[in-house]
């Protein structure tokens, strides 16, 4: 790395040497591509402010852009330093553009870079938040029965329809909790900057709707599944 | 400077095209045929045939024919044992192996088979470059299509095969996002365009949005098992039981009988593959001596056709879009010339398809354009393109775990932790798998490794980081490193349908003694045959009822001599292997046999002219 005396040069240019601010793409120096050593974050690389509510169209815009620039296609002449770092800041703009496009995604990169999901997190789908207990505990009842239906001949339209009604409370939870995202999302957006009181108390409340809603998009799979025959997605 | 050119290595045709002057175009021999047929036959000489010569010797020398081959890339025996039903050649390989034919007397691998042809198409465009006066008329330099949904393993072979046949394969591309390209190049198109994709083997559905020049894949399905190959098999079968029945309804012609031998059933496929071409034009036509009307014809391929829709909607599923979303659909493949498919389509999507380029032709233009844009950086296009199937590892249970899901732009990189079962263990196993199922099993296997060199921790400490990149040809590669002490980790990928790279290396070194070994039998043989008609010629002289007489005569005891010694000398080196004593005493026995030859040109003249009225002559 470069003196101490640049600790805003975060990158070094494997090309000349020379240094550059996090988040440029080219070197200053030289103007080659930078391979990707240390980045900032998926917003930052695009050159978007960290908020729930983009401009898709902006976004997809400046993924057009940034993809002409880095392109493997652009660089089959170049040289191997070259080369490597357009495929790795190829592949960084594409997953950070899959991931910022959808809203569902967005927010939960967004909880993991501001350091608000744990690793236990990524598996909490498999646990029933206690807010829910309630619903999942009358779901699987409801399951069991629709199987005990179906295996004693029921008529499909008859099963079917108690599949239907079982969802259906747990669809308005999920429209409750999109709202409440949405609601809280616009919430983040406005955040005077440096409020950091504020920026933990939005974040926790969105952890636990992600968490939640995660959980409830499970839910809604596995009536799915029983609906449409047992086993695996299908294709 | 070498020539890079675009490849289009098909099921049933191959072709290759060029940019000249900002425009593509298809090389064609010199009665204007720009297509190959993807068919490799082997005579019992060793000689090798490459395309239209080779479609000929299927009906003539069929056990020794293989086409079709592209159905057998990146496969394994288990996996083809439906496919060499029908077929004429040999199928065969080790269990977990890659397929070997037979071709001829010999055995190669898919990827060796597919070289031939990448081979003649290398060579037409050479020639054709040499007829221009170009300077440097060498190709070395490639871009290759391959059908849109092909895994990992079967973009790989194909890129095997490019380097087989000495050529650098600069980027794999999907045969419908190179259509589009070429397609997108007159219109400069803006908005969600569809390319169906239905060929010889393979069925494509891409959807795909143009913007400024970028053309974005959204989404791709289809089938790798799936084009006209399929439509004809059916009804070949249908024939082949109708010969069976008592009361046959179709006639083959003299000669060929009514058994499954390799000879008849080529002869059914040609009249059905004509039946075909035939009912895309007319309403009826005759096959094998039974009236067939496109009606009926389209009832039989009917579920053929059907197949090809639910991946259709699965990639507008994919892509968050309906089908009236679609503002344009385009057709590829020699398959969608036929009424029923652009009807289907037709109504499927909500709007005439667009067929305005020849659908054989118009992946090679697209695969040319991106040779250019490779080659000359011309950043007017942009092709963004994404890999098919979700790549995912074994996880406890034999379950998968996705790592990249399937229809993300590429490249990609997608990582996963790893850590240990066990204290102090050094090493952990990894299987890659393809594909959207749950279970191991479903899916396809791309290579198993071990990580090795992790230090030595208690269970569960070693932090382990896996990197998978999948790169712009949608092929992938894996690096490891160990984040609590930074170690990078070794890893040797074996995969688990393909080759290594050493067998790649030693098959191109094979191809080019065997192309030496091919030219010295075809120069033994040509030698052979010289010295057989002399030999012929010299005995049936010797033998002649004047022999004794010209002896007698007009020769010397030396001579005389002389032309039994040749004779022998001659008829014992042609068993050998030895082209240039072949052709060394063919030359004595010429020389010996010179007047000899010449008394008996006279006396037969002198014979001729006292034989007959000297009025007459």
């Amino acid at each position: 790395m470069t003196s101490q005396t640049h600790t805003h040069l975060l990158q070094e240019c494997r090309t000349c040497g020379g240094g550059a601010p996090v988040d440029v793409h080219f070197c200053p120096s030289c103007t080659k591509i930078l391979t990707i050593g240390r980045q900032g974050d998926y917003f930052s690389f695009l050159g978007l402010p960290r908020k729930l509510n983009l401009d898709v169209a902006a976004v997809e815009q400046q993924f057009r852009v940034l993809s002409r620039q880095f392109h493997p296609d652009y660089f089959y002449n170049a040289t191997p330093t070259e080369r490597r770092a357009s495929l790795e800041r190829s592949s960084y703009l594409n997953d950070a553009y899959r991931t910022l496009k959808q809203p569902a995604s967005r927010v939960a990169y967004l909880l993991d870079v501001e350091g608000v999901l744990k690793p236990a997190d990524h598996e909490a789908g498999k646990l029933a938040p206690a807010s829910l207990l309630e619903e999942v505990f009358a779901l699987n009842e409801e399951l069991d029965e629709v199987r005990d239906m179906r295996n004693g001949g029921a008529p499909d339209a008859e099963w079917r329809a108690r599949l239907a009604a079982a969802a259906a409370p747990i669809e308005a939870k999920r429209a409750e909790h999109e709202a409440q995202l949405g609601e809280l999302s616009n919430q983040w957006d406005a955040l005077p900057p440096g409020d950091q009181a504020a920026r933990t108390a939005v974040l926790g409340a969105l952890r636990e709707r992600v968490l939640e809603r995660n959980y409830i998009n499970n839910l809604l799979a596995t009536i799915e599944r029983e609906t449409t025959g047992v086993g695996g997605p299908q294709l | 400077m070498s020539k890079v050119v675009g490849i289009d290595l098909g099921t049933t045709n191959s072709l290759v095209a060029y940019v000249k002057d900002g425009a593509p175009f298809v090389i064609r021999d010199k009665s204007g045929d720009g297509l190959v047929p993807s068919i490799v036959s082997a005579a019992p000489d060793g000689t090798v045939y490459v395309g239209r010569e080779a479609q000929r010797r299927l009906l003539t020398d069929p056990r020794r024919t293989v086409y079709s081959v592209k159905r057998f890339m990146g496969k394994g025996i288990d996996d083809v044992q439906g496919d060499a039903k029908l077929l004429p050649f040999q199928v065969s390989g080790e269990p977990g192996g890659v397929v070997r034919i037979g071709l001829g007397d010999r055995e190669f691998t898919p990827p060796e088979v597919s070289a031939f042809v990448l081979r003649e198409l290398k060579r037409r465009a050479e020639e054709h470059f040499a007829e221009q006066g170009e300077f440097d008329n060498e190709v070395d330099r490639a871009v290759i299509t391959v059908p849109a949904y092909f895994n990992d393993a079967q973009r790989t072979a194909t890129r095997d095969a490019g380097r087989i046949a000495g050529l650098e394969v600069l980027r794999i591309i999907n045969e419908p996002t190179a259509a589009s390209l070429a397609y997108g190049l007159d219109k400069k198109n803006q908005g969600v365009i569809a390319v169906y994709d239905f060929g010889g083997g393979t069925f494509d559905i891409s959807i795909l949005r143009v913007e400024d020049g970028v053309f974005q894949v959204l989404s791709t399905n289809g089938d790798t098992h799936l084009g006209g190959d399929d439509i004809d098999l059916l009804i070949v079968e249908r024939i082949l039981a109708d010969l069976a029945s008592p009361t046959p309804q179709h006639t083959l012609p003299e000669g060929f009988s009514a058994q499954h031998t390799p000879e008849s059933i080529q002869e059914i496929r040609k009249a059905v593959i004509q039946a075909k071409w035939d009912l895309s034009e007319l309403d009826e036509t005759d096959l094998l001596g039974v009236r067939l009307t496109r009606a009926a014809f389209e009832a039989m391929i009917r579920p053929v056709i059907d197949r090809t829709l639910a991946p259709c909607r699965q990639a507008l599923t994919d892509a968050s879009l309906q089908a009236s979303d679609v503002e344009e659909v385009v057709l590829v493949g020699g398959s969608t010339r036929m009424p029923l498919v652009r009807r289907l389509v037709g109504e499927l999507f909500g709007r005439t398809p667009h067929s305005e380029l020849n659908p054989d032709e118009v992946v090679a233009l697209g695969a040319a354009l991106q040779a250019d844009i490779l080659v000359t950086g011309n950043r007017e296009m942009l092709l963004l393109d994404v890999t098919p199937l979700s790549l995912g590892i074994e996880t406890m249970g034999g379950v998968v775990s996705k790592i990249i899901l399937r229809n993300s732009t590429i490249p990609a990189t997608g990582s996963e932790m790893f850590t240990t079962g066990v204290d102090n263990q050094t090493a952990v196993d990894i299987h890659v798998l393809q594909g959207e199922r749950e279970l191991v099993g479903d899916n396809r296997s791309l290579a198993r490794f071990r990580l090795r060199g992790i230090p030595p921790m208690p269970a569960g400490m070693p932090r382990v980081q896996v990197q998978f990149q999948i790169d712009a040809n949608g092929i992938l590669s894996v690096t490891a490193s160990e984040l609590r002490t930074n170690v990078e980790q070794t890893i040797e990928v074996k995969p688990s349908y393909g080759l290594t790279d050493d067998q790649v290396e030693q098959m191109l070194i094979d191809s080019f003694e065997h192309a030496e070994a091919d030219f010295a039998a075809r120069m033994l043989i040509e030698a052979r045959n010289e010295a057989e008609s002399v030999i012929i010629a010299t005995e049936k002289t010797l033998r002649s009822p004047e022999f004794p007489s010209i002896a007698a005569e007009e020769l010397t005891e030396a001579e005389q001599t002389r032309i039994t010694q040749a004779l022998a000398g001659l008829k014992h080196v042609i068993k050998s292997d030895s082209r240039d004593s072949i052709i060394q005493w063919t030359t004595v026995l010429n020389e010996a046999t010179k007047h000899l030859a010449e008394v008996a040109m006279n006396r037969s003249v002198r014979a001729a002219l006292t034989g007959k009225n000297v009025d007459t002559v």
